[in-house]
């Protein structure tokens, strides 16, 4: 407003001037000097109007301005007030604190026949079991290596439970003389499920089915079968880090690991003073994050006795459109063992006490196991696996089982499980028996968001 | 032999300089999480970038199961960008994943892109009883064209920190993209009336919800073009959206969202609730239900069928399809298909 009354009282000022000298001068030049004074009268009115742009691009009333400018302020200082808050009461006490999750598995089952655990010992039928308490407790150490420890609190068959580091291992993920790591090499030191395979990595919270394969649980670890949570998970050194790979769009990863022999479940514990070596060689390749395709083969040796290998091959294949993603997707594939284990008997030929024949025993178990997993609805799957093993010890002793489950997700931190086992085994036990198995399992805590969700 | 030794100076000399120019020509690596951070890398990073984007832009950036190659990937990257706000967690697994220290976090060579972003929707009670929330808040800010404006002057300002040579050619390039946005966002005309710092005047009123008001008192308003002014012919207008994906676009544009298909973030509706959501569109004569291209539109469908509301596919990132292969073609999109939900 200012500026718009000084600019009409200079207007009004240059013409009363202007008008006044017109009165001045002689009259034989006062049509000229009209003529000018339209002429710059125009000139005012052009002025006039580059001002009134010129004012409308800057503020009318500062005063008035300078009040909302305040109460912007004020405003904006109460939204960043409210989001420290907000900020402060979600991460204050605990920022440095490890990320924490917590996993409780609870499963039921029902059998036809008498059921035992692995050690032929204990009833497991018709009961239900609290199978694990595991807590996972992560964070990064420094800006070199992260920790991780998941202390698992594990049913021993129903006659009470034993605590077990499940896996605790420092990840050292740059070394501080090296800006880089030569093929991406990330080390792990301490205790960890290992790469034999895919199915060992995962935890029982993880599986997509109610009781981890025969095969696994028989040849790769276990205390109380495979009911129970097993597996291997030995000490020792990861390496992991890509390798060259002539396929495009493919990736080709590998392991080598150096253990501590004699937790393997088909040594039977009974080697461990030499170390153990293990390979695992890894190819996949996915189509735009719709089709996922991942190969694998895996090596194992440990000198002693008996003297084991372990060989594995795996395949995985997983289908889940990226469009209307909650309605279906699907799984499948399957892993094969072959152990071989040899066992230096000293045979007392002439009964003196005097050993005179040393005899090799040779073992070699084959299992294997396939999968396929379809997913009916956002929260529901149906799912059927089946597998055929040999006895670590004994490979003429052979298991069959077949098995259908039906999965059905809340979300991805609850689900239920039902499921149906049919067993046909060359054991001494029984022949045959049928199980109806029953999981619940809750995930809580700030955990991350993989790999709860098998196809997803 | 002096000939001899002439030629090999003459030869390493040769070999220096193509050597130099192969290394000076050698483009920063980026890899980003989303589509949309990889345009805007690219629009920013121009020619002194290649930037590649782990998720398919058409899937829910939620869910993205990270796989070896993504990780292969980022193990040769020089730049890794993630959105943040916990949409993008599966980054991180990429990231430990990959074995490269140069773009763990923490380093030059990581950013959270929407660092500075005025974010909405910041829970006061963080639980899962309250479904998939986001305790940093609603993570979906690119949809509002001022917040890329900020997200576009982080990534320009870490790429002048890992590329210092660069750093005049990232601002101009800056300043380009800024100013496409701006005459994207208010038409050509205005931006021209307003003058050499238009785009700064008009986002900074634009974002004090004083726009309009400072337009008219000016008697600019009928100046005022591009996607401010199509949002102005559909602002007030009432929306439901299956999640809370919209609220900073409709904030920008003025769309009244009156609730979500989704009971509680993630969690598909149930059948129950869908009719609650029926009464809820024909009490607030809602007439478009936003449903993104990656979620059913089973509960979309139904909930049209009770109620005349018309379900229109969004895509939520840059590259989900052919009419959105730019953020400028996104925006245009999202606006031109509600406008039309409206129009008929």
């Amino acid at each position: 407003m200012r500026h718009k009354f000084l600019i009409v009282f200079a207007g009004v000022f240059w013409v009363t001037g202007q008008v006044s000298l017109m009165a001045q001068a002689p009259p034989d030049s006062a049509g000229k000097r009209i003529e000018d004074l339209h002429k710059e009268l125009d000139e005012v009115k052009q002025e006039i109007a580059d001002l009134k742009n010129l004012q409308s691009a800057i503020p009318q009333n500062q005063d008035d301005e300078l009040d909302r400018l305040e109460g912007r302020l004020d405003q904006r200082l109460r939204e960043l007030e409210n989001k420290i808050d907000a900020i402060s009461r979600a991460n204050a006490p605990i920022v440095f604190n490890p990320r924490t999750t917590a996993f409780i598995n609870v499963a039921a089952r029902a059998d036809d026949k008498t059921v035992y655990d692995s050690q032929g010992q204990t009833e497991i039928q018709n009961r239900p079991f609290l199978r694990t308490v595991e807590l996972d407790l992560r964070a990064p150490v420094d800006p070199f290596a992260e920790a991780v420890a998941i202390i698992s609190l594990e049913d021993e068959a129903g006659k009470g439970f034993g605590i077990d580091a499940e896996e605790a291992y420092g990840l050292i993920k740059r070394i501080p003389a090296l800006e880089t790591a030569p093929l991406g090499m990330k080390i792990k030191v301490g205790k960890f499920r290992a790469p034999l395979g895919v199915d060992n990595k995962l935890h029982m919270h993880d599986l997509p089915w109610i009781t981890r394969p025969l095969v696994v649980s028989k040849y790769l670890g276990t205390e109380h079968g495979e009911f129970f949570e097993s597996g291997f998970n030995p000490i020792g050194i990861d390496f992991e880090f890509f390798l060259p790979n002539p396929i495009p769009s493919s990736t080709l990863e590998m392991n080598f690991d150096l253990l501590r022999a004699g937790d393997l479940g088909l040594s039977q514990g009974t080697s461990g003073k030499q170390p153990a070596y293990l390979a695992h060689l890894n190819w996949s390749r996915d189509w735009e994050n719709v089709h996922l395709l991942t190969l694998g083969l895996s090596a194992y040796r440990e000198d002693g006795s008996p003297s084991t290998y372990l060989y594995s091959a795996d395949i995985t294949y997983k289908w889940s459109p990226i469009e209307h993603r909650d309605i279906h997707s699907f799984v499948m594939g399957g892993e094969i063992f072959l152990g071989r284990t040899v066992v230096r008997n000293e045979v007392d030929l002439n009964h003196d006490g005097v050993p005179g024949l040393i005899q090799d025993v040779t073992n070699k178990p084959l299992g294997w196991f396939a999968y396929a997993q379809y997913q009916l609805s956002w929260w529901v799957y149906l799912g059927a696996r089946y597998e055929v093993v040999d006895e670590p010890t004994n490979d003429r002793l052979n298991t069959k089982a077949l098995s259908g489950y039906l999965s059905y997700y809340t979300t991805e931190f609850l689900r239920f499980r039902l499921g149906v086992e049919h067993r046909i085994t060359d054991l001494p036990e029984h022949r045959s028996v049928t199980s109806g198995l029953f999981e619940i399992n809750f995930v809580f805590g700030s955990h991350p968001t993989e790999p709860y969700w098998v196809s997803r | 032999m002096r000939k001899l030794f002439l030629l090999f100076v003459t030869l390493s000399f040769c070999f220096f300089g193509l050597s130099q120019s192969l290394l000076a020509q050698k483009k920063m690596k980026v890899v980003t999480t989303l589509g949309y951070l990889k345009y805007v890398t690219e629009q920013v990073g121009g020619d002194r970038v290649e930037v590649m984007a782990l998720a398919n832009p058409k899937q829910d950036p939620h869910y993205v199961t990270p796989t070896p190659r993504m990780n292969e990937v980022a193990n040769g990257a020089d730049f890794f960008i993630e959105n943040g706000l916990s949409l993008d967690l599966w980054a991180k697994n990429v990231v430990d994943a990959s074995g490269n220290p140069r773009i763990q976090p923490g380093n030059p060579g990581h950013l959270v892109a929407t660092i500075n972003v005025p974010v909405k929707e910041l829970p006061t009670e963080i639980s899962r009883a309250w479904g998939d929330i986001h305790p940093q808040g609603n993570p979906h800010v690119w949809l509002d064209p001022l917040n890329v404006r900020i997200i576009a002057e982080n990534i320009a300002n870490r790429l002048k920190q890992l590329d210092p040579p660069g750093s005049d050619y990232y601002q101009k390039q800056l300043d380009d993209f800024k100013y496409r946005l701006d005459v994207a966002l208010y038409g050509e005309e205005l931006m021209k009336i307003v003058g050499k710092k238009a785009g700064d005047i008009l986002t900074r009123k634009t974002r004090n919800d004083e726009l309009m008001d400072w337009l008219v008192s000016r008697k600019l308003d009928g100046k005022l073009g591009g996607w401010m002014r199509i949002g102005s012919r559909i602002a007030g207008q009432k929306i439901v959206s299956y999640h809370k994906t919209y609220i900073y676009f409709a904030d920008r544009f003025g769309l009244n969202i009156v609730g979500e298909l989704e009971e509680k973030p993630g969690i598909p509706p149930p059948p129950q609730y869908r009719d609650a959501v029926v009464e809820l569109i024909k009490r607030e004569g809602v007439k478009a239900i936003l449903n993104d291209n990656f979620y059913s539109t089973e509960a979309a469908d139904y909930v049209a069928s009770k109620t005349g509301a018309k379900v229109v596919i969004t895509y939520l990132d840059v590259g989900g399809a052919e009419e959105v292969e730019t953020y400028e073609k996104l925006v245009s999109f999202l606006l031109d298909r509600i406008a039309q939900a409206f129009s008929s």
